[in-house]
């Protein structure tokens, strides 16, 4: 355990931003965002569970996956990898906990995806205790916590006098030996108020209720949009296209891309000719939860949500992941 | 959040009259979620319209939702008549579903509100009740509530003077900053009752107009794209605002386009059950109808 001031850490800050593409929460126009950062300045230290997780710095909403240039009969092609380190500042250990839920299938299977891999390996994960559970929270019902140092590489604990660092990696370690070390002032602190668990139905139970009217109930009002899946710490699917960047006399620029996607979006499911298996807001809403509680820990392992709330708070229409899960478990 | 207890028993009482003597197959209307907001309800049966509520958090347009009700459940069948609560705002997109051909009058029964006003998401009330002159719908079957003595207040399009007061070139650069949130999820078009076009336009796999990054450009395109798919048609509900996650003011485009389509053509959309006048139907020889 290391102990600082809010100077030593923002002294710290500035140094690593010189030295790496430093990531961390800031006030964007009012919303809490996490933003690429050039000094300590632009960090916000006292906030809320930020309003986008931080899946975006690793898996990125856009990705350009090669670059290709045609001249006459030659085509060009180049992968497209970032290689400086990044350091994730601030994320919360619920974001981290997301990463390590995309891990099972990204970096896990054979072959992994060799993009994820890489911002994975360049990526410094220095996560910041919440004090209190926000509006909507329940990790604690899925296996994480306000305080839990499990996924990160260092946990950052606010307290009154100043900030408790505890590495948990050795690349914990090694990002904080340049770190300002003070005595430490009073004792860390604990988490002040929790919120009440949600029940967690295990994934065989939820076979049988894929035909229950609860789906009808929940999904009827779902508009189809696709807040739920981008705000979410562990929604992975993603769509790849090729778009044109430049045509020249002889010359023709071309883009692979990699962009988000969404089961919520109509759009999604449908296959070649047109059909849609999924043609309904309920049949939709449906797979998203079946995925999170179902197939993604029987395919994969871990269960696909984190208990972050950030799907919950965000809904126009109260879609509320928490209800849907407290009926299933009524049901079994 | 409050309830009103009055105009809530007579939209329930409404409902049990629909649904019970088989007039309806479903009523859309508000319901309170476990976290105490107000959202749509579905209900199909008198025995649930207990569920329903109103109060002035009521403040989603329902008639968003006529679009899940324009097919059959059944090939062969007639499509579901269904009822929604409607208030004046939301009334309003009523007229533009029924010239644009969405819905048949005779499978809806609108059951209005006299409305005093919504609250937006600060829990103030809405900027589009400060502006609003109508106290019942322009539409409906059934009203429920007096309609209340509030004057009318004269729509001087104070919320626009922020943009007009901007240079050309600041006007882009507020704009940009502002799609540089947007998180491309298109909960915007999704809620708004006039966006029902079975492939967007913008998410279609071979378009010519956008790709599919989620980057400022596509960003840009696609927002002013969607205002100008609703000249004239859009009513100002504001739900496209509403429902943002990031907060993109985007009535200001809309109401920039209400504005100027009232200038040139004296037509403000919803009012009565008309098309926008940038679009008109071909007759035989090619002309405007």
């Amino acid at each position: 355990m290391r102990f600082t001031t809010l100077d030593g850490l923002r002294r710290w800050l500035d140094k690593l931003a010189e030295e790496v593409d430093l990531v961390a929460p800031t006030d964007v126009d009012g919303h809490v965002l996490y933003r690429p950062v050039q000094s300590a300045d632009a960090i916000l230290f006292d906030y809320e569970r930020p309003e986008l997780s931080a899946k975006d710095f690793l898996f990125p909403a856009t990705e350009v996956l090669l670059r290709i240039e045609q001249k006459g009969k030659d085509v060009a092609i180049e992968e497209v990898l970032p290689d400086r380190k990044q350091v994730l500042f601030g994320i919360r250990p619920c974001d981290a906990h997301g990463l390590a839920v995309i891990d099972a299938l990204f970096l896990e299977q054979d072959p992994p995806d060799r993009y994820y891999r890489h911002h994975r390996e360049r990526t410094v994960l220095v996560g910041m205790a919440c004090l209190q559970m926000w509006e909507g929270c329940f990790c604690t019902s899925m296996g994480g916590g306000p305080m839990d140092t499990t996924h990160l590489d260092v946990l950052i604990r606010p307290s009154e006098g100043g900030y408790f660092l505890q590495p948990v990696t050795p690349k914990g370690v090694a990002i904080l030996e340049g770190l300002p070390v003070e005595e430490p002032k009073g004792e860390p602190p604990s988490v002040k108020e929790y919120n009440e668990p949600v029940p967690v139905v295990p994934p065989e139970k939820w076979r049988p209720l894929f035909n229950d009217r609860i789906w009808m109930r929940h999904g009827e009002r779902c508009l189809s949009c696709r807040i739920c899946t981008y705000v979410c710490p562990t929604c992975r699917c993603f769509d790849v296209t090729d778009r044109v960047v430049d045509v020249q006399p002889g010359l023709t620029r071309i883009e692979r891309i990699r962009v988000w996607d969404a089961c919520t979006s109509p759009n999604y499911r449908r296959v070649a000719g047109g059909h849609n298996p999924r043609p309904t807001k309920p049949d939709r809403l449906r797979n998203r939860f079946y995925c999170k509680f179902c197939y993604y820990p029987e395919d994969f392992g871990p269960l696909g949500c984190v208990g972050c709330g950030r799907c919950i708070v965000a809904c126009p229409v109260d879609v509320d992941i928490t209800e849907v899960m407290q009926d299933v478990a009524k049901q079994t | 959040m409050q309830i009103n207890e009055p105009l809530t028993q007579q939209i329930r009482e409404h409902a049990h009259r629909l649904l019970d003597g088989g007039e309806v197959e479903c009523v859309i209307g508000y319901e309170i979620g476990p976290r105490g907001r107000a959202r749509p309800a579905f209900v199909y049966g008198p025995t649930e319209v207990d569920r329903l509520i109103w109060g002035a958090d009521c403040v989603h347009n329902l008639t968003t939702y006529l679009h899940d009700k324009k097919k059959p459940r059944k090939r062969g069948e007639e499509p579901p008549r269904v009822a929604v609560v409607v208030k004046p705002c939301d009334s309003r997109t009523l007229n533009i579903l029924l010239a644009e051909r969405q819905i048949a009058r005779e499978r809806v029964v609108a059951i209005g509100v006299a409305c005093e006003g919504v609250v937006g998401k600060d829990g103030q009330p809405a900027a589009k009740c400060s502006r609003c002159t109508d106290r019942t719908p322009v539409v409906y079957d059934v009203l429920v509530g007096e309609p209340p003595e509030i004057p009318p207040v004269e729509d001087d399009w104070s919320d626009l003077a922020r943009i007009e007061e901007m240079s050309p070139a600041e006007r882009l650069s507020f704009w940009l900053r502002e799609f540089d949130r947007c998180i491309r999820c298109y909960a915007c078009r999704q809620v708004c009752p006039g966006c029902y076009c079975t492939t967007c336009m913008f998410e279609r796999d071979d378009g010519l107009w956008v790709d599919a990054a989620i980057d400022v450009p596509q960003k840009h395109v696609f927002h002013l794209g969607r205002a100008l798919h609703l000249a004239g048609r859009c009513v100002e509900c504001d739900e496209c605002e509403r429902v943002c996650p990031m907060d993109l003011p985007l009535s200001l485009l809309n109401r920039l386009l209400v504005r100027e389509v009232e200038a040139l053509y004296g037509h403000r959309a919803g009012r009565e059950e008309t098309l926008t006048p940038l679009v008109f139907e071909l007759g035989p020889e090619g002309s405007p109808i």
